[in-house]
């Protein structure tokens, strides 16, 4: 726990270097989104570049939460009353995602035999 | 009585009281912008229209990034002076932090500026114009309206020669704006025919205000007054009336159900005549002569002849032709036309080439055959690169709908390029980063002047949350992440400016206070980590 | 302290109100007293009355869409019309009569008023605040200020959305649950969007989850931090358990209704499209002049997220109350303590992840259906091991039936049938038949009025000799305790049958409008309606009379407050929990000894102990308080 003036002192080269990672992420993020050779998937933004682009977010958001905001060493009571704030926000990402394209229209679900309805209108174009 | 905790933490859970407290409080906020962002995917999965993909200028968004993260450091270096006790370190690393939230919300009210000056028409078609809209400059000089002021958005003009109030309805405001448009064009409103009515019950008909009496709020105002008086009189009236009867009916029909009887119980209404009082639910008035007034579409319900205003003003008069042009078109967007056509079944390109647009305004057919020849050399350099597959005979990698159906500012601007425009300097195309297309610099024959008719209007907008729902959510999301940054900035400069007194006394309880206020600090910073991707490179 | 261990001598050093425990600080002046006061006891007051006002508000919005169910053709009675201006009625009845547009709006009213202004801040904001510091043995809430802006943003809240009854577009009309593409668009003819009902709703939701918010940390943030030596988690009253997750609900649960609300908010005031499809026409105005590309549905997801663990959020503090007061009044333990304690907390997380059962009918597909219906399933086996534990806690206990025993022992049948009849509402297929009919209405009410209103009576009468020090008549809660008893299943039982019979929950007429099929031997439907139609007036009969049964109730609560008989210690019930501990009432600051906690909340009727009941902060013999 960073508490004591040394530690603080010790743990501002983390800080630091955690700030300089941020930086060097960001950059990433927008060269992957604009740099057409470096660019996954199909041409264009597609699902790998959502996946990419929120994996290098979700990382840059780890490193705050658990640097910057003291979660690496933080007391068991604060996981339990954060963690449940991402526990249902999952679940409402999810729950909700999942009410929008339901499984059930997918022929792997339920057997090739499912009568599936027609398309809702895509926003993707060929 | 001492709360305990406040400074020290409690042995068992190890927390101070208002550490347990934000951290609650960030749960709650995650929770907030989990249901932003989860409307955010639902709208982008169930979107019925092109979702207008990486389409806002990325280098404000990256330069705020930078300046949030940097922030987000900053601040954590004030903390952490705080708790070695180094004042000044503590008030520069602090300056700093506000300092980084004043730049980045000066960036973020420059980008919304753009927006709120730009516009954009759907057409009936679906084709998508963006760029300047305006009335028809006369003189090289734009056309005010009667306040003085440029006229930015679609209008709809009616030549007024009548004009009926609801006396209930109607709303000042419009009164008052209705009579200066009046005023602008040198005609009167005034009343139509003499207002008479019974105000007193058993009296005559007395006459209430003039033909000829000028509008007025306050002559509406006189006759609402009445109005609601004869109505209330009345209402007691018949309510009493009807009482009554059923009285007598149930006492005539006993055993019987309500509902059994409910057709034969009516109000006598020639008994109730002599005791009623007028009420004057509409006063008509006239315009001479006829005006030409202009109204925003959302106001008004127009109909050739006679059109209706939101709060029930009447308005009698012949539909005019819209005024409206594009000073400059700075993007055809052909995406949704095309969405629409597959989904049809059609051929979009077809489609495309049969749309009103291009065959009415030659600059469009020539800038989408420009369009075509780029997006063939896209594909042949595509090939070139990624190959096809041998096994669909496909290429691998293809032009997006962006690329093939939408010639957007900076494609405007390289074709004017090609064809032998100046081009600009650096920093002129990093201004335009910022403030949009430069329309003075690059001139018309870059981003052409377009005039539409009434009916080509399907829907029109600034590009705010009206414009769509990517707009809406993005204005949403941003908008309340600005709002977090201004209250987030204004905790710590308290802490800044007024903590000195308790430094003195209580720095554990100011290094406290820092590292709460850091915290959010730092929430704030992970939403717009979340947010710049998903808004600016999605 | 000089008293620190030796309770059972200090109860009798406080008789009464004599307490003088003023003596360290001044007095505080009236408003900051009465008005402005940061004491939780006293916020909890002002919860409790102002909640109790909006309940009889409410209540009254009821009676009036009663009378346009029961008699849709003849005009409000003097005796409930007389309450509006001659102007109001003008505007809002026809010849007197309920229109379906008043229906509407008192309808969606009534839902709002009721849930977010009534129960909502009776069982969590008062009881809430007044038990919870007092049962873990803290001073007051950890933020005294926060606290009170939570009361004042509350009140803010419910006046702005209550005000719009006032303005010319009335209040909002489109059910409490506010769902657009309607709610949109209500109250479009008006100029001035901020001035319509509807969006005044909205501005006032906002307003109540921010207080919501702010008391929901604060409750969580005390019973974490500052409860009391020895009162470690298993040692609280079963009572707080369901404070704190109830909190949790609150806090994590408002807060996608917000998102919501301000996306509707921009819907109505900055024209977006967040909530409205494509292509919508509007009966007045034709084509809407809307970008359109929004979903319908997304507002149905985020309004749900909350619904559903909004529901708990209700009956969590009912629960507390009655699970309080059973074992003071049997004497014996709760039984299965433990097991409750679990039972509750699988409850909060479950009532996340169960929101879209009420969303069956959108079309949202069948596997998310059985998701969903798997879950309501799962989660009533929680709330049945809370029900069947209070039920098996009365078994071989002496019962003592006082006042606040009467009304526990009254919720327990009645939330169980409450419960029970959502069943059928859980499984998607039966639901298909049951949807937006009186059934959803009857099980719904069944829940909230006979089950969590009788919970919150019984707290009322419990606390009451702790708050004022003396007791509420006997007689009057007869009176007011039988003629309810009866009076709510007359209501709400005809319900389930008429809603199985396929009445819609909508129906501002109660039906009439079916009737003229009636006559055509081969309708069925009209013939369902005309069978069940005349239930109604019996209903309206059973609310009205409800009405009459709350009057001896009101005249309890203030005139005990003068009169009634005192309490003969500060502990009159002999009860074990710590808020008994304190002076009556407890001043402020709460405690006059520095409490600890020896024991477990239900220590009644030990074989080891003189007394039918050992209270948790007796010292024992030998041992030493846990720290």
């Amino acid at each position: 726990m960073a508490e004591t003036p040394d530690a603080i002192r010790k743990s501002i080269r983390t800080y630091l270097f955690v700030g300089a990672v941020l930086f060097i992420g960001t950059v990433v993020t927008v060269m992957v989104a604009t740099v057409p050779w470096l660019d996954v998937g199909n041409h264009g933004f597609d699902a790998w570049d959502a996946v990419l682009g929120l994996a290098i977010a979700t990382t840059k958001a780890s490193l705050v939460a658990a640097v910057f905001m003291h979660l690496n060493h933080e007391k068991k009571a604060v996981y339990w009353l954060f963690g449940s704030g991402i526990v249902f926000v999952t679940a409402l990402f999810g729950l909700t995602a999942l009410a929008k394209s339901d499984p059930i229209h997918d022929s792997r679900f339920y057997g090739k035999e499912s009568v599936t309805p027609a398309p809702l209108a895509s926003p993707t174009l060929r | 009585m001492e709360i305990p905790y406040i400074v020290t933490p409690r042995k068992d859970t190890g927390l101070f009281n208002s550490k347990i407290a934000i951290w609650l409080f960030l749960a709650s906020e995650v929770m907030l912008f989990g249901g932003f962002f989860s409307a955010y995917v639902f709208l982008r999965i169930g979107a019925d229209y092109p979702w207008p993909e990486r389409t806002l200028p990325v280098l404000p968004g990256l330069i705020n990034t930078f300046i949030l993260i940097g922030s987000s450091v900053t601040v954590v270096f004030a903390w952490a002076s705080l708790k070695m006790r180094q004042w000044r370190r503590f008030q520069f690393f602090m300056t700093v932090t506000i300092a980084c939230a004043a730049i980045f919300m000066v960036l973020k009210g420059l980008e919304y500026n753009v927006k709120f000056h730009h516009q954009a028409v759907r057409l009936p078609d679906y084709t998508v114009i963006e760029g300047h809209l305006g009335y028809e400059k006369e003189k090289g000089k734009e056309v005010l309206d009667h306040h003085g002021r440029k006229i930015e958005e679609n209008r709809i003009l009616i030549e007024a020669s009548g004009l009926t109030f609801s006396t209930v309805r109607f709303h000042t405001p419009w009164v008052e704006e209705l009579l200066s448009q009046a005023a602008h064009r040198n005609a009167k409103i005034t009343l139509a025919e003499d207002v008479s009515a019974i105000t007193r019950e058993g009296q005559a008909v007395g006459i209430l205000a003039k033909a000829g009496e000028p509008l007025s709020p306050a002559l509406l105002e006189r006759l609402q007054e009445a109005h609601l008086e004869a109505r209330s009189h009345n209402g007691a009236l018949r309510t009493a009336a009807l009482r009554e009867k059923w009285t007598a009916a149930k006492a005539e029909n006993p055993g019987k159900r309500g509902w059994q009887i409910a057709s034969g119980v009516n109000i006598d209404a020639t008994a109730l005549e002599p005791k009623l009082l007028t009420e004057i639910g509409t006063v008509a008035f006239k315009v001479d002569p006829p005006a030409r007034m202009n109204f925003k579409p959302r106001d008004v319900r127009e109909g050739d002849t006679q059109s209706r205003l939101r709060d029930d003003t009447v308005i009698d008069g012949k539909l005019l032709a819209s005024p409206m042009v594009f000073h400059n078109v700075d993007a055809i967007d052909f995406r949704h036309l095309a969405m629409k056509a597959v989904e049809k079944g059609q051929d979009p390109m077809a489609a495309i080439e049969n749309s009103w647009l291009i065959n009415n305004h030659a600059f469009a057919r020539e800038a989408w055959e420009w369009n075509k020849a780029e997006v063939a050399k896209l594909e042949k350099t595509l090939i070139a690169t990624y190959k096809v597959d041998p096994k669909t005979g496909k290429p691998n990698r293809e032009p997006t709908a962006k690329e093939r159906y939408r010639i957007g500012w900076k494609e405007f601007a390289k074709k004017a390029e090609d064809a032998g425009r100046p081009k600009l300097g650096f920093w002129g195309r990093i201004s335009e980063e910022f403030k949009g297309p430069n329309y003075a610099a690059r001139g018309e024959e870059t981003f052409p002047h377009l005039s539409l008719p009434r009916e080509q209007i399907g829907f029109s907008s600034k590009f705010t949350p009206a414009w769509n729902t990517y707009y809406a959510i993005y204005f949403t999301i941003t908008g309340l992440h600005g709002l977090h940054v201004i209250g987030g900035a204004l905790v710590l400069a308290y802490y800044l400016f007024f903590g000195r007194k308790m430094y003195e006394s209580n720095p554990e309880w100011l290094a406290n206070r820092v590292e709460i206020g850091g915290l959010f600090w730092h929430f704030v910073d992970l939403v717009w980590i979340f947010a710049f991707p998903i808004f600016y490179l999605m | 302290m000089p008293h620190a261990g030796t309770m059972s001598s200090h109860a009798t050093t406080h008789p009464g109100h004599a307490a003088p425990h003023e003596d360290h600080h001044h007095d505080p002046g009236f408003i900051r007293k009465y008005v402005f006061s940061t004491d939780h006891k006293m916020i909890g007051l002002q919860y409790g009355i102002t909640a109790m006002c909006f309940l009889a508000f409410g209540f009254y919005l009821m009676m009036v869409m009663r009378w346009s169910i029961a008699y849709p053709h003849q005009p409000l009675p003097e005796w409930m019309s007389w309450i509006f201006t001659d102007g109001w009625k003008a505007r809002w009845l026809q010849d007197g009569k309920v229109t379906g547009e008043t229906y509407n709006m008192f309808g969606a009213m009534h839902g709002t008023i009721m849930v977010f202004l009534g129960i909502v801040p009776l069982g969590f904001g008062a009881f809430g605040n007044y038990v919870t510091p007092l049962q873990i043995g803290a001073p007051d809430m950890a933020f005294p200020r926060l606290n009170m802006a939570s009361y004042w943003v509350y009140l803010l809240g419910g006046l702005v959305m209550c005000t719009s009854f006032f303005m010319e577009s009335g209040a909002a009309k489109s059910g409490w649950t506010n769902y657009s593409p309607l709610a949109g668009f209500a109250d479009g003819q008006v100029v001035n969007p901020w001035l319509a009902g509807q969006t005044q709703w909205l501005i006032g939701l906002v307003l109540l989850i921010t207080s919501s918010l702010l008391g929901s940390v604060n409750f969580i943030t005390t019973i974490i931090n500052l409860r009391a030596r020895g009162m470690t988690w298993m040692r609280m009253p079963f009572f707080v358990w369901s404070m704190l997750v109830t909190g949790f609900l609150l806090l994590l649960a408002f807060p996608p209704l917000e998102a919501a609300g301000i996306m509707q908010l921009a819907d109505r005031v900055f024209h977006s499209s967040f909530f409205m499809p494509s292509g919508l026409f509007t009966k007045s105005e034709g084509l809407a002049d809307l970008s359109g590309g929004g979903s319908p549905l997304l507002f149905q997801h985020l309004f749900w997220f909350l619904g559903h663990p909004e529901v708990y959020v209700l009956l969590l503090p009912a629960f507390a109350c009655v699970a309080e007061i059973i074992p003071v009044n049997t004497r014996k333990p709760l039984w299965g303590y433990k097991s409750m304690v679990y039972s509750v907390l699988v409850l909060g997380f479950l009532s996340f992840i169960v929101w879209a059962h009420h969303m069956y009918m959108t079309g949202m597909g069948a596997a998310v259906s059985t998701f969903f219906q798997t879950t309501t399933v799962l989660i009533s086996v929680p709330s049945v091991v809370i029900i069947t534990a209070m039920l098996i806690s009365l078994w071989g206990g002496s019962i003592r039936f006082t006042p606040p025993m009467m009304w526990a022992c009254a919720f327990i049948p009645m939330f169980g049938i409450g419960g029970l009849t959502g069943l059928p509402l859980a499984f998607n297929l039966a639901d298909l038949h049951l949807h937006d009919t009186y059934y959803v209405i009857g099980h719904f009410h069944y829940v909230v009025a006979p089950g969590i209103l009788f919970g919150l009576f019984a707290g009322v009468l419990h606390w009451y000799p702790k708050i004022t020090g003396r007791y509420m008549s006997g007689w009057l809660n007869h009176l007011h305790f039988w003629p309810s008893l009866v009076c709510m299943n007359l209501i709400f039982f005809p319900m389930l049958l008429q809603g199985m019979a396929g009445f819609h929950r909508r129906w501002y007429n109660g039906g009439d409008a079916y009737l003229s099929k009636a006559a055509d031997s081969t309708n069925v439907f009209g013939n369902t309606v005309a069978q069940h139609i005349d239930m109604n007036i019996l209903m309206s009969m059973g609310a009205w009379t409800l009405a009459l049964a709350q009057i001896p109730f009101i005249i309890n609560l203030f005139v005990s407050w003068k009169t009634g008989k005192k309490v003969e210690s500060d502990n009159p019930w002999n009860a074990t929990t710590l808020e008994w501990a304190t002076p009556t009432p407890p001043g402020h600051g709460n405690f006059t000894f520095d409490p600890a906690v020896y024991r477990g909340p239900y220590e009644y009727s030990r074989p080891d102990s003189v007394q039918d009941y050992i209270p948790q902060w007796e010292t024992p013999k030998k041992s030493k308080p846990d720290h």
